[in-house]
């Protein structure tokens, strides 16, 4: 990822790789599409707030190191700021500030009463002692607290960030108020007020994107080969769901290599492997791949879900794939997007395709105020009923534009925010 | 609490609240099987220590003017035990001889039976040391309002949720919602279960243990393999939740066989006409003085009454060591609190007959304590077949887990349960850790 995301730059070359650069470049053409006048672009395009914080740990070796952590509130028209909080060595204010727009558009297109935030602090946890980051996350934690709550920002799990880090800052924000406060996070432990099926949800977004996508184009799942890219909470649960619906998954792969098997893999097979062995090297029923050939195989769709910039001007034309579920974010260059437009290839855009797992937080937050916890079914009933209508939502909004998919959820999401600005005008 | 004379001078049989072994207080006593659970599944002893200690005791002093004009101070308690999993919950007691150390007990008991039951709270107990037979009607809500306004700070629907208790009925709930609410200035009635309906109290709250009672024995009968077809079922008590499990268990088809009140009991092979008794019992009368074809027999006979179930729904100790050995059931189920004394206990498993705990088994009050407080969080009240469906829901899935556990560890469902608690509410305070 650049260190720069945002910074406009004359490089060309450079700006393929920036997905951020993409989103602004979308921002704008959506923009341009609903013909928003400049004052309106200007306060959609802007984070509201944004806040940075010296956290001061004492280290166990005895001295005190500060660590500087950021929250930023991107836009809280159609509800409190909904985002992820990361740990790594390479977060910055302008990263933050472009994945915080990110969740606004995401929690939009989905349709769920979010705004978007984001935070980060700079650190690498791969050096910190358990204590160490248990003490950062309740001092960021309680120098954010006034512009944390359940109707203000409620953050989740990102890089680096995991349950327990959700029940640190559940913990410290519930001290601090004297109550018992579990809607302040998402992605927290079952026990502590999390919701069933959150860790399927992505994957299961995914696969109910593919399967939406399939019927409009007519497609029926039985001898629809599927290449998955990444195995992870995304790709192996996607994967292993797209199996279960009848689709041929032919190939996965993790960090080391890319596994392939014409005739399809047993998936729940491949994933029993994966835990075991923590790598799928070493499963006997297919071939080995390298990961720089793997999506260019034969397939029918192909479901990127590990990083971003996989499918760039340089490699669109080698995509077999008729159909691409973007589980990750920004696995599509914007160069890219225009090659696969061009050629008919349909792509179900990252920021519909993956927000089942912003959907899920979105019925934990809910479960969490109300007090009662569904049961798994339920939770998936109702996925499943956002992600359809999202996708129908955005597929309405390609026909009337007449764009790609990509464009139309761009534009369908600015609209929701646009609309509700201009509703509620400027306070003052 | 029925006031009888325990026929027994074992320590073990005494009746409730009163210390059960001399040199142990109650809180001592309770926690003991708790600690065997800590013990089996291995439990860190630092986090663990942290359950042996109520989170936090409030003492608190409430003045009062009386109806002659004199001011009498009463003390106030509220114990709340573990915050780990959500706020308290607890009852209120009003009692003349209230003993802290109760209220412990009561308090930790509360954490273990939302944990089972899978209810977002920790346990509390609290109450007033009044006796409610000697004051007027404006003492007692003089000294309620006091109370409630005193714990201001520390009571309220994420904080510590009230719920009723024998003394403290729904019009008691009425005056905590009402003092809560006029100190807030907003209305909060999630801060109390088992309130009036007209204000924010769940349909269903009458019958909700007896509803969870005859969840638990649809699925004892499946997992023990009762036979099929209307089973002989004994029932101790005639109360809430004895009468109202009499009524299901009839509707259901199957035979009341013997039932009780303080004054005796009434026996038929045939089964019982429960709604004929049940009638009785509403008008007033003991069960000695009705007449109808049955057989007259006291407590003791009724529970060595030969049966499929025994769901003992009356007092604690009910089954003790000296009519334990008289038991002739395939199975027992505990709707009272604490029925069967330890001794009885090893007495009935050692004769291969399955106890289901009332930690498990009389949980459907606490899940529907629980539900009442969902329903005043969204502002919305749900529908006696939801309500019955979400609680078939809860002991359903309790059910299941503690099974499951006896099966894998091989150990007793009570033990299972145990373990089941203290697992969770000691997961719950490891993730959250040591706020500092």
């Amino acid at each position: 990822m650049s260190n720069s995301p945002v910074a406009l730059s004359a490089n060309q070359e450079l700006d393929e790789f920036n997905p951020f650069l993409s989103m602004a470049h979308l921002f704008n053409q959506a923009a341009n599409y609903l013909d928003l006048d400049e004052g309106t672009r200007e306060v959609l395009r802007r984070p509201e707030r944004e806040l940075t914080v010296s956290i001061p740990v004492s280290m166990d070796s005895g001295v005190t190191k500060v660590f500087t952590g950021y929250r930023v509130q991107h836009n809280f028209l159609r509800g409190p700021c909904k985002g992820g909080i990361r740990f790594a060595p390479d977060v910055n204010l302008d990263e933050v500030r472009a994945l915080s727009a990110w969740m606004t558009w995401k929690c939009s297109v989905v349709d769920i009463p979010f705004g978007g935030g984001k935070g980060g602090v700079i650190c690498d946890p791969r050096e910190l002692s358990e204590r160490e980051l248990e003490q950062i996350t309740r001092r960021y934690t309680a120098a954010i607290m006034d512009i944390l709550g359940p109707d203000r920002d409620v953050p989740a799990p990102d890089m680096n960030t995991n349950e327990q880090t959700m029940a640190w800052i559940m913990d410290t924000y519930s001290m601090h108020v004297r109550r018992t406060t579990t809607a302040v996070v998402t992605g927290k432990p079952i026990s502590l007020g999390g919701s069933r099926g959150r860790r399927e949800a992505t994957g299961r977004g995914v696969m109910l994107c593919c399967r939406e996508a399939m019927k409009k184009l007519g497609r029926r799942p039985e001898n629809t080969r599927v290449i998955v890219q990444g195995s992870g909470n995304v790709g192996g649960i996607g994967a292993l769901l797209l199996y279960r619906e009848g689709y041929k998954v032919t190939s996965l792969s993790d960090m080391y290599g890319a596994i392939i098997n014409e005739n399809g893999l047993d998936i729940p097979q491949v994933l029993e492997h994966l835990r075991k062995h923590r790598t799928l090297e070493g499963y006997e029923e297919a071939d080995r791949l390298a990961n720089t050939e793997q999506i260019f195989q034969e397939c029918d769709v192909l479901v990127p879900a590990a990083t971003e910039n996989q499918i760039t001007s340089k490699n669109a034309h080698n995509i077999q794939a008729q159909l691409i579920v973007e589980g990750a974010n920004g696995p599509t260059t914007a160069a890219a997007q225009e090659i696969l437009d061009e050629r008919g290839v349909v792509v179900v855009p990252d920021i519909l395709a993956n927000a089942g797992g912003v959907t899920v937080s979105y019925f934990e937050w809910v479960q969490d105020r109300m007090g009662y916890f569904w049961t798994e079914e339920v939770v998936n009933t109702r996925l499943e009923q956002a992600m359809v209508k999202a996708f129908n939502d955005v597929n309405d909004a390609a026909k009337k534009y007449d764009v790609s998919l990509r464009v139309a959820a761009y534009i369908l999401a600015v609209e929701r925010v646009a609309v509700v600005y201009r509703m509620r005008g400027i306070f003052a | 609490m029925v006031d009888t004379p325990s026929v027994d001078d074992e320590l073990d049989d005494l009746l409730p609240s009163t210390p059960l072994l001399d040199d142990e207080t109650p809180f001592a006593t309770m926690m003991a099987s708790f600690d065997e659970a800590a013990h089996e599944i291995g439990i860190d002893k630092g986090v663990y220590s942290i359950l042996r200690k109520p989170d936090r005791e409030i003492s608190v002093a409430v003045p009062v003017r009386l109806d002659d004009g004199s001011i009498q101070v009463f003390d106030g308690y509220r114990i709340q035990h573990s915050a780990g999993l959500g706020p308290f919950l607890g009852p209120l007691r009003l009692e003349k001889s209230l003993k802290v150390d109760e209220l412990r007990a009561l308090a930790a008991w509360m954490t273990w039976k939302c944990a089972v039951l899978g209810v977002p709270f920790g346990g509390s107990a609290g109450g007033i040391r009044i006796n409610p037979a000697r004051h007027s009607d404006a003492v007692i809500e003089g000294a309620v309002r006091r109370y409630t306004a005193c714990l201001s700070a520390d009571i309220g629907p994420d904080r510590d949720v009230f719920s009723p208790d024998v003394k403290a009925d729904e019009r008691v709930m009425a005056w905590i919602v009402d003092t809560v609410s006029q100190h807030a200035r907003t209305t909060v009635n999630a801060a109390v279960t088992g309130k009036p309906t007209s204000m924010g109290g769940t349909l269903g709250h009458e019958d909700a243990v007896a509803q969870g009672l005859r969840v638990i024995l649809r699925l004892a009968i499946e997992r023990y393999k009762l036979p099929a077809g209307p089973l002989r079922i004994v029932i101790q008590g005639t109360g809430t939740v004895g009468g109202n499990l009499a009524r299901l268990l009839h509707q259901d088809g199957h035979h009341i066989v013997g039932i009780s009140d303080v004054s005796g009991a009434l026996l038929s092979k045939n089964g019982l006409d429960i709604p004929s008794i049940l009638h009785w019992r509403s008008q007033g009368g003991a069960l000695d003085a009705y007449e109808g074809p049955c057989d007259h027999a006291d407590n003791a006979e009724l529970l060595s009454t030969e049966c499929d179930v025994l769901i003992p729904c009356a007092v604690a100790n009910a089954l003790h060591s000296r009519n334990a050995a008289r038991v002739n059931t395939k199975l027992i189920i505990e709707g009272a609190h604490g029925p069967v004394s330890a001794k009885a206990d090893r007495i009935i498993h050692g004769e291969g007959v399955p106890i289901i705990p009332d930690i498990l088994a009389n949980g459907g009050g606490v899940v529907m304590s629980y539900f009442e407080w969902v329903q005043n969080r969204m502002g919305y009240s749900w529908i006696l077949p939801v309500i019955n469906k979400r609680l078939r829901r809860f002991m359903t899935e309790a059910w299941t887990d503690c099974t499951r556990r006896t099966d894998e560890r091989k150990v007793r469902l009570r033990m299972a349960a145990g373990m089941l608690a203290v697992e969770r509410v000691a997961a719950a305070d490891q993730l959250r850790g040591i706020y500092a």
